[in-house]
């Protein structure tokens, strides 16, 4: 029995031993490795430039589909829905956005811009309230984040705005969609558009365009000058056209042929060092968004994909053929909207993507002018873009509503395919839009057109206590 | 196995009054069974002592005692037999009584094993006898229709994909809902799918509280024990050879889809159908445009003449059909191959037992290219070394290779996505403006990716850059998976009532992902072609100790167990992907860009202390109470920690003097247990920090975003237990029966909380509402007839399970096709009601409510025509009413047969599928022939709406807005009663004499026939009945139906 009471001591033991052993720091141990926490992120600006960089791979991510995937893809939507481009019939992308059926509230158009943008403003709330309540960045660092953040907050109610109302002047008290300044489980009312521009994307604006330089860490980065470019593509919106002027002339730095380099218009677009563009985003083999670079996937029709994107030929028509920007080629031997297709956009995985350039702002300057009484000097800018475009170019001879005319086809002409132009343009001036015979669908849109509207999508519906539908019924 | 022994010890002891000193005897003898054949094996000991031996493989055996000591003989399935020594006791043969009651049947449970009489809980046992009736290439498909209470829901036809189980109910709504399975006394974290059926002796399931209490955290959604088979003592080797082979096909044909004219005909009404109604075209120019644009439409031409269909919807007659591609016959195998062989080798000496097996499996699927190979050994060895230690150890190995094509949901090669969207039309080969084959340089055709260029057959509006055909042939995808466990254990008595074991076991799960596409053909040509490889090593280490204390006293026994336990798990994930390849390089390392590098290491941890008191008085009344605490690593350190337990009792009833009289009566045991337990198992390590992923690189530059919002103080789901139940024997246990109730409540639901999209989160995951599962659960099994030569048993079961949510954290959530609000049950549907088609003008209505006005609803309902005002409605369940088995099972001879059924009735299916077959949305796509009953004119009376792509749809002011058609949008239209009967397996065989098969030096030979899902009987009009939990059909390819012959040899 001796030996009997040894195991019988040894087996205790053994078992006072893994229980005491177990418990310290055993359950502590685990630690997250593919993540870090918010302390670290707020300590320094290095640090911090982290999340802005994430925010901004955030914008090219790969959100749902061809057609529903980053920015880029909000803007392809927008090129569809003029008369100067025509996707072909059957369930192709972007064909839904092009007849304007994929407006309305179980629609993906609604949810993946909503959802989008509203993702990249709590990225950013968060990030002002980190770098705003950190105790290590210095204060001259702190304003030079926040205005980086704030002009990202302000892109994106800008953008929402554009998408969810109709135009601000049309009715600044209109409805718009919820203000959120700071993180919250809470899902907000809707608000106005009064209180989305003044109240959050002007003053977010002004704080930046006060604050920023011009240094940037690379180019997907945000800069003073983009700051003043959004600024003076909002008060193009507002009717702000002193300001308009102002910014847009300091967006490109005032001097047009520093500003342009037109052999650089048939290089692909895309390129981002490209020094015609003020802010894009850039795709690398390792860090891209594939197929889902819009619209060279369905415009390509030499080494795209998709290839379900054609010219109006009335469109094509408007180019000279010395014109820089005459990109079009006969892609079918037909009359029809198979003819034409254009070389603007490359396809490539590391295709970057555009946001804004220096001819946008040129025009936005020159269109500020006119409105501001100050005719002869739009009229000569606008001719020295048209000139730097197309050597072969005659100055017009149009005069009052014919020159704004020539501008705001002048627009379409440099800025197609790049973020809905036709379709902004339409919607800021409260025109409509008409489209001709070439199309296979006719879908003509009356001044306010509620078609100009995407509804506000079934989920934030169903979550948010504070919007009913009665938000979308205005539309119908 | 000694602490077993011991447990029957104390059960069966008379309490000895004293002490004997006697002289020493050696008792030499041999024990059989009832027919006089030797039995091995046997267990022979001293009562009062572990002291004892076993029988050899004659049944002989030899024991040295003192007389008047008494020498107690027991084996499984054997009445025990007791004998006094006297001093001339020196040869003492013993028959054993087979024992007809199932009663001294003994039970892997939680931590260790329980006389069947003994359990309080409810605990369902399936033994290989069951699962060799089947051909299981995932065991847990081998509970379905077997099991009551358990819910076994396959989802496409991929040999050896996981089914869905839930056992009793689904008791969370977020976290897992799966029960946790527990391999030889370890909790397992592999996949069934890597356990050969073959190899298993039983598969327990344990339903209620009392029996999963001891799991604790992970015993909330039941638990199942598989227990591997094991050798004998004292028997010579067996060696087993086994081999089947059989040939697959889908148990259920697909939906039918129409041909290429009637494409072109139905397409034709449909764009010029929206011409008229849309641009407002009169019917013969709308009819002309159609005419004029269905080719452009489609993309492609399959005729010879560019003007296939005229304007007044008539075919041209001098057209000629130049191909007319049969999908399904490109994608799916005629038929596929299983092939499964094994040999085992089981036995053992006087102090050790051993069994080994080697199971190799093949197994094609119904799609091409689709295949599992796997092989699976295992090696159990237990040791004897001295009457007071044991030790042992579970070895296993297995390998998969597995090439699994999508077959279940969408995507580009989506098998049969393929088949139900890609219609005829399209051809797999590239063709010319004419629709003459275009040739590559050596002559062959290429394959056709719908991106080319030109006006026709050339640019294809669906699954545009890439061909499925293609795709077997450029791609290759497959996963390969090394699975080793290993267990080892030591079990010591000591001071006669207590014994201590204390188990290791280690799990390595390495998973190799490889997917290639062609620098050639496809999606990567692009970017001369792509590799994507992954790499995942999943450990787990299992620690657990474990002190017994086992004590009769007269009539009362005590068993208590302490136990301390940690687990770890740990996952260490490791990715890469390349592209631009040269044609031939299939390795990672002839990459020109490395595109992506992923990887982490994540860990879990589990520390818990258990307790279980046992108590019986004279085998009538049993008592059992356990407790378990657990820390997890899942949760924040203030609130790691749970507390769980367990009670039960039980009253055998028969042993009653007042029932003896009823002769009828020959077993009545009443049961009922309650108990809180616990669950863990989120998808996330950490769901309670707010973190940012790191990832997000831009440029050079490092990236991170801020992970979706937490709650930090997220803590256990907790599910109280309830159960009650009456065990039954009739007729001297010929018919034997059980009845259980059960109810379950789970509270702190680990719940994500919808929030609005606008504040950047969709949801949170926290501890919100609470969810009730009951339900009743009969089981009847009967020895209906035996004679002579013939002996026929037949069983059926039969489980109803309610599931309601008692508490959420709002009014309602919606959450895809289904509303959680309180009352509803977690798939119940809530969409739109289909109120037909309007007869006038072929639109298709929905109910909506008339409201008041105030916006309420007056309970009355009228139609609309705009889908967007349909109301949904709560319209059924995708959980069925009640679900069950059947199983005959018949000997005559050397013959035997066995069906078994399984059978679920009263859910609803919502098909996803035959929807989108009867949409007229996008053009090219296919059509059912159901879509010839559409609406023509006015006055056609059907519910099969006009066909058309887009029409003026009115709003409630009545203005008219240009949209997407929604008929086939979710709604009733598409939702149908869904009950099932199907032939799961059915099996005959015949076993050869044994006087012929010793002449061939062979024990046993059998040799038998088997299918399985040989009848499928469904209310559906197509497709699989079984269509994963939620009841939504997705594109997913049809179980399998396998025919076989097989053949097994025991030496």
């Amino acid at each position: 029995m001796a030996m009997k009471k040894n195991i019988f001591k040894i087996a205790m033991t053994w078992f006072a031993l893994v229980i005491m052993t177990g418990c310290a720091d055993y359950l502590n141990e685990p630690k997250p490795t593919t993540s870090v926490d918010e302390g670290l992120i707020y300590s320094s600006r290095e640090a911090a430039e982290a999340h802005l960089a994430g925010i901004t791979r955030l914008s090219r991510a790969v959100y749902n589909s061809v057609s529903s995937a980053n920015l880029s893809t909000i803007y392809c939507a927008r090129s569809l829905k003029g008369n100067d481009f025509i996707s072909i019939p059957g369930n192709a992308w972007y064909r839904s956005d092009y007849d304007y059926t994929d407006l309305f509230e179980n629609g993906i158009r609604s949810w993946f811009t909503w959802v989008f943008m509203y993702d990249v403003i709590q990225q950013i709330n968060v990030f002002i309230n980190g770098v705003t309540n950190s105790e290590t960045i210095s204060s001259l660092d702190k304003t030079q984040l926040l205005g980086q953040a704030r002009t990202w907050r302000a892109y994106c109610y800008f953008e929402l705005s554009l998408e969810f109302n109709l135009t601000y002047q049309k009715d600044p008290e209109a409805l718009a969609p919820p203000i959120y300044l700071e993180v919250t489980a809470e899902g907000k009312p809707m608000s106005t558009l009064n209180q989305i521009y003044n109240e959050v994307i002007i003053p977010d604006l002004q704080f930046a365009v006060d604050n920023l330089d011009e240094t940037r860490l690379v180019k997907s980065f945000i800069n003073v000058h983009v700051a003043e470019g959004l600024l003076a593509r909002v008060y193009q919106v507002t009717g702000n056209w002193p300001l308009a002027e102002e910014m847009a002339h300091r967006a490109y730095g005032g001097f047009v042929n520093n500003a342009l380099a037109a052999s650089s218009y048939i290089d692909g677009f895309d390129d981002f060092t490209n020094t015609e563009w003020i802010w894009g985003m850039q795709n690398t083999t390792d860090q891209t968004a594939s197929w889902y670079i819009s619209p060279s996937t369905i415009s390509d029709h030499v080494n795209g994909y998709y290839k379900s994107l054609f010219v109006n030929a009335n469109f094509v028509n408007q180019f000279s053929a010395t014109d820089v920007r005459n990109t079009f080629f006969e892609v079918n031997n037909v009359t029809d909207y198979r003819q034409y297709a254009t070389t603007k956009f490359t396809f490539d995985f590391e295709s970057d993507m555009v946001l804004m350039r220096t001819a946008e702002m040129i025009l936005i300057e020159a269109e500020a002018m006119f409105r501001n009484n100050k005719a002869a000097d739009a009229h000569n800018l606008l001719f020295a873009l048209q000139y730097n475009r197309d050597p072969s170019a005659v100055k017009s001879s149009n005069t009052g509503d014919a020159l704004m005319e020539e501008i705001l086809l002048e627009r379409r002409k440099e800025l197609y395919l790049e973020f809905g132009v036709e379709w902004y343009d339409a919607k800021r001036l409260q025109r409509g839009i008409t489209r001709d015979a070439k199309h296979s669908i006719i879908v003509n849109l009356v001044p306010n057109d509620p078609r100009f509207v995407v509804y506000v999508p079934l989920e934030e519906l169903n979550s948010n206590p504070n919007i009913d539908e009665s938000v979308n019924q205005r539309w119908q | 196995m000694n602490r077993k022994f011991t447990r029957l010890l104390t059960l069966l002891m008379v309490f000895a009054a004293h002490i004997v000193v006697a002289q020493q005897i050696t008792i030499t003898g041999r024990v059989t069974d009832d027919t006089g054949s030797a039995l091995p094996g046997v267990s022979i000991l001293i009562k009062g002592t572990n002291d004892g031996t076993h029988s050899d493989a004659e049944g002989r055996y030899v024991v040295s005692t003192r007389v008047g000591a008494e020498l107690v003989f027991s084996f499984i399935g054997m009445k025990t037999v007791e004998r006094v020594i006297s001093a001339n006791s020196n040869v003492l043969n013993i028959s054993l009584e087979t024992d007809a009651t199932f009663l001294n049947e003994v039970l892997i449970v939680a931590y260790g094993d329980q006389e069947k009489k003994a359990i309080v809980g409810s605990v369902a046992s399936l033994d290989s006898k069951t699962l060799e009736k089947q051909q299981i290439t995932n065991v847990g498909q081998a509970l379905q229709g077997t099991v009551p209470g358990v819910l076994v829901a396959n989802s496409g036809g991929q040999p050896g994909s996981n089914p869905v189980i839930r056992i009793r109910g689904i008791a969370s709504a977020n976290a897992s809902a799966s029960p946790l399975i527990v391999v030889d006394g370890v909790p397992y974290n592999g996949s069934l799918n890597n356990i050969s059926a073959e190899q298993i002796e039983t598969m327990n399931v344990l339903k209620d509280a009392s029996s999963t209490a001891l799991y604790g955290s992970r015993g909330s959604n039941g638990v199942i024990i598989i227990t591997t088979k094991r050798g004998k003592f004292n028997a010579t080797p067996t060696i087993t050879l086994s081999s089947t082979m059989g040939v697959s096909s889908p148990a259920v044909p697909l939906h039918k889809r129409v041909g290429t004219e009637d494409l072109f005909a139905y397409n034709w009404e449909a764009l010029r159908n929206t011409d008229m109604y849309v641009n407002g075209n009169s019917a013969v120019n709308a009819g002309y445009n159609a005419a004029n644009n269905i080719v452009s439409t489609f993309g492609y031409n399959p005729y010879n003449v560019p003007n296939p269909i005229f304007e007044n919807g008539e075919m041209n007659p001098s057209r000629q059909l130049l191909w007319e591609t049969d999908w399904e016959d490109l994608i799916l195998r005629d038929q596929s191959v299983r092939q499964e062989h094994s040999l085992s080798v089981g036995g053992g000496s006087e102090k050790t037992k051993y069994f080994f097996s080697g199971n190799l499996l093949k197994q094609q699927g119904n799609v091409k290219t689709s295949e599992l190979d796997r092989i699976s050994t295992r090696l159990n060895v237990t040791s004897q070394i001295t009457n007071w230690l044991e030790l042992g150890m579970n070895n296993s190995l297995s390998l998969t290779e597995s090439v699994a094509p999508n077959q279940d949901g969408s995507g580009y090669f989506g098998s049969t996505q393929n088949i139900y969207q890609m219609s005829p039309i399209y051809p797999v080969h590239r063709r010319d403006e004419q629709g003459n084959l275009i040739l590559d340089s050596e002559g062959n055709p290429i394959y056709d990716f719908g991106i080319g260029s030109g006006l026709v057959n050339a640019v294809r509006p669906i699954l545009a850059g890439d061909n499925i055909i293609g795709a077997f042939e450029n791609y290759k995808s497959q996963t390969k998976t090394t699975n080793i466990t290993t267990n080892a254990y030591l079990n010591v008595k000591f001071l006669k009532d207590f014994s201590f074991r204390t188990s290791f076991a280690y799990e390595n799960f390495l998973t190799n992902g490889y997917n290639y596409a062609s620098p050639e053909y496809g999606y990567a040509a692009a970017n001369g072609g792509s590799i994507a490889q992954s790499r995942n090593i999943f450990t787990t280490v299992n620690f657990f100790n474990k002190l017994t204390y086992d004590k009769t006293f007269g009539s009362h026994s005590v068993t208590a167990d302490a136990i301390f336990e940690t687990y770890q798990g740990k996952n260490d994930t490791f990715s890469a992907s390349a592209n631009g390849f040269l044609p031939g390089v299939v390795v990672i390392g002839g990459r020109t860009n490395l595109t992506n590098i992923g990887g982490g290491i994540d860990e879990e941890r589990l520390l818990s202390y258990l307790g279980r008191l046992s108590y019986n008085y004279g085998e009538k009344y049993f008592l059992e109470g356990s407790f378990r605490r657990d820390g997890s690593s899942r949760f924040a350190e203030d609130v790691r920690w749970g507390n769980f337990f367990s009670i039960g009792g039980s009253w055998i009833m028969s042993e009653e003097g007042f029932l003896n009289s009823i002769d009828q009566l020959s077993f009545l045991k009443l049961k009922t247990s309650y108990g809180e337990l616990g669950n863990n198992r989120l998808g996330s390590y950490f769901p309670y920090l707010q973190l940012f992923e790191t990832g997000w690189n831009e440029g050079g530059l490092s990236g991170v975003l801020v992970g979706a919002t937490t709650d930090p103080k997220l803590l256990w789901e907790k599910t109280a237990s309830f159960n009650v139940g009456a065990e039954f024997g009739l007729f001297n246990n010929r018919i034997s029966g059980l009845i259980e109730y059960y109810n379950k409540e789970s509270i702190d639901l680990i719940f994500s909380k919808p929030v609005s999209p606008s504040t950047g989160d969709r949801s949170v995951t926290t501890n919100i509402g609470a969810l009730r599962n009951y339900g009743l659960e009969v089981t009847l099994n009967a020895n209906v007839l035996k004679r002579d030569k013939f002996n026929w048993d037949a069983g059926v079961n039969l489980s109803f399970d309610r599931n309601e949510f008692t508490e959420l954290s709002q009014k309602e959530i919606i959450s895809g096709a289904n509303k959680y609000t309180i009352g509803s049950s977690i798939y119940d549907f809530f969409i739109q009601e289909w109120a037909g088609v309007d007869p006038a003008d072929g639109y298709g209505m929905w109910y909506m409510d008339v409201t008041d006005s105030n916006g309420n609803p007056t309970g009355e309902r009228t139609t609309t025509k705009n889908y967007s005002d349909a109301d949904r409605y709560y319209v059924g369940s995708a959980l069925p009413k009640m679900i069950g088995g059947l199983n005959t099972n018949i000997t005559y001879g050397n013959f035997d047969f066995n069906m078994l059924f399984s059978f679920s009735v009263g859910s609803k299916l919502y098909d996803w599928d035959y929807a989108n077959l009867m949409s007229s949305v996008n053009v090219g796509e296919n059509f059912h022939p159901d879509i010839a009953k559409r609406w023509q004119q006015p006055g056609d009376v059907t519910d099969v709406p006009i066909l058309a792509t887009q029409l003026p749809i009115p709003n409630a002011n009545g203005t008219f807005t240009n949209r997407n058609v929604s008929f086939s949008s979710q709604s009733t239209r598409f939702l149908f009663d869904n009950n099932w009967l199907r032939l799961r397996a059915v099996t005959v065989g015949y076993t050869l004499p044994n006087t012929i098969a010793q002449k061939f030096y062979m024990k046993n030979l059998r040799v038998f026939l088997r299918g399985d899902n040989l009848l499928t009987f469904s209310s559906l009009k197509g497709g699989d009945p079984e269509q994963g939990i939620a009841g939504q059909s997705g594109l997913r390819s049809s179980i399998l139906r396998t025919g076989s012959l097989g053949v097994n040899i025991q030496f």
